[in-house]
């Protein structure tokens, strides 16, 4: 028999059953639709939580924390001793604190105001983190700052800049306000200190260099020395606090162990790494829960399947007798059922598939329209509405929408098997009495 | 000349209820080619069942078919299939025809199975039915034809993959006695051009007129065999 007439006898057979067929595909429709919106999302989620991380610096850097103690009202700091104490730990390369200048108010350019965060960190130990300086170099005294790679895009678009400033910034002069830090113990009564507007100093500041694109937050961050942020922060004293540091492990696959040792030491630890590996152990067991859910629909379809093709061989017994008769094999019986089954569940696959394709789309559009209306309440501006655009919440790979054909055949090929089976090894003179 | 069927000593029981039933007590019986012979008896004495052993649709308890010398106890089922597809014209008491397929599509059938390309079959069915007159009926359906038409579908299916045998199970008991003396007249044409065939009847008019032996079953076995009125 050839294969064209096969599938012809398939079609015309599937033809003559529509409502039972529409009924029957119904399943794998429904379960098809719910593994691959399922699975779409798991993969849409995991790959949001991705990118996200992905902003959260390079795989090798390890975030250390000084741990808490419970009762004591003082933040506590890392100084020099932690850091050496850091620096011994087994494949750790370097140790980096940093400081974040918190006394920042605004900064000048070319007389328009713009918003810059500014970090200082050690300026020798910078480049071996793997931050590349692409123009100009790096601080080397208080008075200089290097700016992260979309900074001047960023200075650009708030100030209402027109051409690209990348040029006009190295060299420039930024005049930054601080306010006067509030030092504890300093003013003695502090409803007066509330009452009292803050006194500000501005300084100015040269720009030396701009930084080769990296992560997120050291892209839209500007850098300057340790000494230049102590001294902005109004610290006065030899004993260097930092509130964190960066350890950076040798490779990201050691990444987990030096976590590991830290923490043995007592310290509080955060890494992208360590994060994106649990997040993706708990979207792995999310998608596995998910697509169970499917498998479970998908089961009840092929037991529909099954017993849709049951019906139609009792209700087709005399034909598969007169087939027999005339010269068919049970073999080609075989292939005949096992076929319209596997179309069964092939129509409800595509059909499913489209389903799932169309209201994937409809619901990534209705997300973002609520993500892009909540970020401009909030004043979020243009960026975020930007990447909301951008995310899809169902993503649908093409291995997913193959996937899903194949299985949703699969499945009604499974179905089919056994009754497919009986009609093969039908004995056709009892099948041609049947009435 | 080789015989196109030899039955050897063929025996067929079934149990019923603990009990044998005893359905064919040792035939034996050769067709030559060219022949048209007649299976007479009482209901139930195993015409049928003979037809349908000699045509594989069917396994015998004991004894031998030889298919033009072929044992068809050595073929597999698919073999057997193989067997009924090529060597084997069945024209059944019920026409048997597939209800939702047109009259080409039925006769197409053997071909479909057989692997004959489309052209080809649609060919060949028709010249099939044109020679048992039902050239104007190709796309009919059998619920649009009458009994008659419906047994030339049939028999045209039968002859479609030129078999060497035509089995015929009481092919006008359910016709009324005109219509059946057409399709006789169908047959004994179809025997002139070379065909040869086993026809199953009670009715000693249709066997006279056709055959030219006629075999005689009482209680599963052969009880007499006489020259037909065709030789
Ligand atoms: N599958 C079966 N199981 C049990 N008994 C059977 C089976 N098939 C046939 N028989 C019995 O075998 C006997 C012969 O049947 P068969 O159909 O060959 O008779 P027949 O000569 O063709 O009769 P009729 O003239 O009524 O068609 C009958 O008694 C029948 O009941
Ligand atoms: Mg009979």
């Amino acid at each position: 028999m050839r294969p064209r007439d096969l599938s012809a006898l398939i079609f015309s057979n599937l033809r003559r059953m529509k409502l039972r067929l529409a009924l029957t595909s119904m399943g794998v429709v429904i379960g098809t639709t719910s593994i691959v919106l399922m699975v779409s999302l798991g993969i849409g989620l995991q790959r949001n939580i991705e990118q996200e991380l992905g902003g959260m610096g390079p795989a090798t850097h390890v975030t250390v924390m000084p741990a808490f103690t419970p009762g004591s009202m003082e933040m506590p700091t890392l100084d020099s001793q932690a850091i050496s104490e850091i620096e011994e730990v087994t494949n750790v390369e370097a140790v980096m604190g940093q400081v974040w200048v918190e006394t920042m108010g605004r900064a000048e350019f070319q007389r328009r105001d713009v918003h810059l965060s500014a970090m200082g960190v050690p300026m020798d130990k910078f480049e071996q983190f793997g931050y590349v300086v692409e123009r100009g170099r790096l601080p080397r005294n208080e008075n200089e700052i290097v700016l992260g790679a979309r900074m001047p895009s960023m200075i650009a678009d708030e100030g209402g800049f027109r051409e690209d400033l990348t040029e006009d910034l190295l060299g420039g002069r930024l005049n930054v306000t601080f306010f006067e830090p509030v030092t504890e113990g300093a003013g003695g009564r502090p409803d007066e200190a509330e009452l009292d507007l803050p006194a500000e100093t501005t300084r100015r500041l040269t720009v030396v260099g701009i930084l080769a694109p990296a992560d997120m937050q050291v892209d839209s961050t500007a850098f300057v020395t340790i000494d230049a942020a102590l001294e902005f922060n109004g610290v006065r004293s030899n004993r260097i606090a930092f509130p964190n540091v960066i350890a950076m492990a040798d490779s990201p696959a050691n990444v987990a162990a030096v976590e590991e040792e830290l923490r043995a030491l007592g310290y509080e630890t955060f890494s992208a790494s360590s994060l994106q590996e649990g997040m993706r152990v708990t979207f792995l067991i999310i998608q596995g829960v998910l697509g169970a859910l499917g498998g479970i629909s998908m089961l009840v379809a092929a037991l529909g399947i099954a017993n849709t093709m049951t019906m139609s061989i009792f209700e087709r017994t005399r034909e598969i007798g007169i087939m027999k008769a005339v010269g068919a094999s049970g073999n080609q019986i075989k292939k005949v059922f096992l076929g319209e089954a596997a179309a069964i569940g092939l129509l409800g696959g595509t059909v499913g598939l489209l389903f799932s394709i169309s209201t994937a789309a409809v619901a990534n559009l209705v997300v973002q329209g609520l993500i892009a209306t909540e970020a401009v309440g909030q004043q979020a501006g243009a960026a975020a509405v930007g990447t909301a655009t951008q995310t899809a919440f169902f993503i649908i790979p093409v291995w997913l929408g193959v996937f899903a054909l194949v299985f949703a055949a699969g499945v009604g090929l499974l179905a089919g098997i056994l009754p497919a089976m009986r009609a093969a090894n039908l004995d056709p003179l009892i099948a041609l009495r049947h009435e | 000349m080789d015989c196109v069927t030899e039955v050897i000593d063929l025996k067929k029981q079934y149990i019923m209820g603990g009990q044998p039933l005893e359905v064919l007590r040792g035939v034996s019986l050769a067709v030559e080619p060219g022949e048209v012979v007649c299976v007479m008896g009482p209901s139930g004495s195993g015409k049928s069942t003979l037809l349908n052993i000699i045509g594989g649709l069917d396994r015998p308890s004991a004894g031998t078919v030889l298919a033009q010398g072929e044992d068809l106890a050595q073929m597999d089922d698919e073999r057997l299939a193989d067997y009924r597809r090529h060597k084997i014209g069945f024209v059944f008491q019920s026409f048997n025809l597939v209800p939702s397929m047109t009259a080409r599509q039925n006769v197409e059938l053997p071909l479909t199975f057989a692997g004959v390309p489309a052209e080809e079959r649609a060919q060949r069915a028709a010249a099939a039915l044109e020679s048992t007159g039902l050239g104007h009926r190709i796309e009919h359906r059998p619920t649009e034809l009458s009994g008659g038409e419906q047994q030339r579908v049939a028999i045209a299916r039968a002859v479609i993959n030129e078999p060497t045998l035509m089995l015929a199970d009481e092919p006008t008991g359910n016709l009324d006695s005109a219509t059946g003396r057409e399709i006789l007249g169908l047959i004994r044409q179809m025997n002139e051009d070379g065909r040869t065939f086993m026809i199953s009847t009670h009715d000693r008019g249709v066997a006279e007129s056709i055959a030219h032996r006629i075999i005689h079953i009482v209680d599963g076995m052969i009880a007499e065999v006489e020259i037909g009125g065709a030789s």
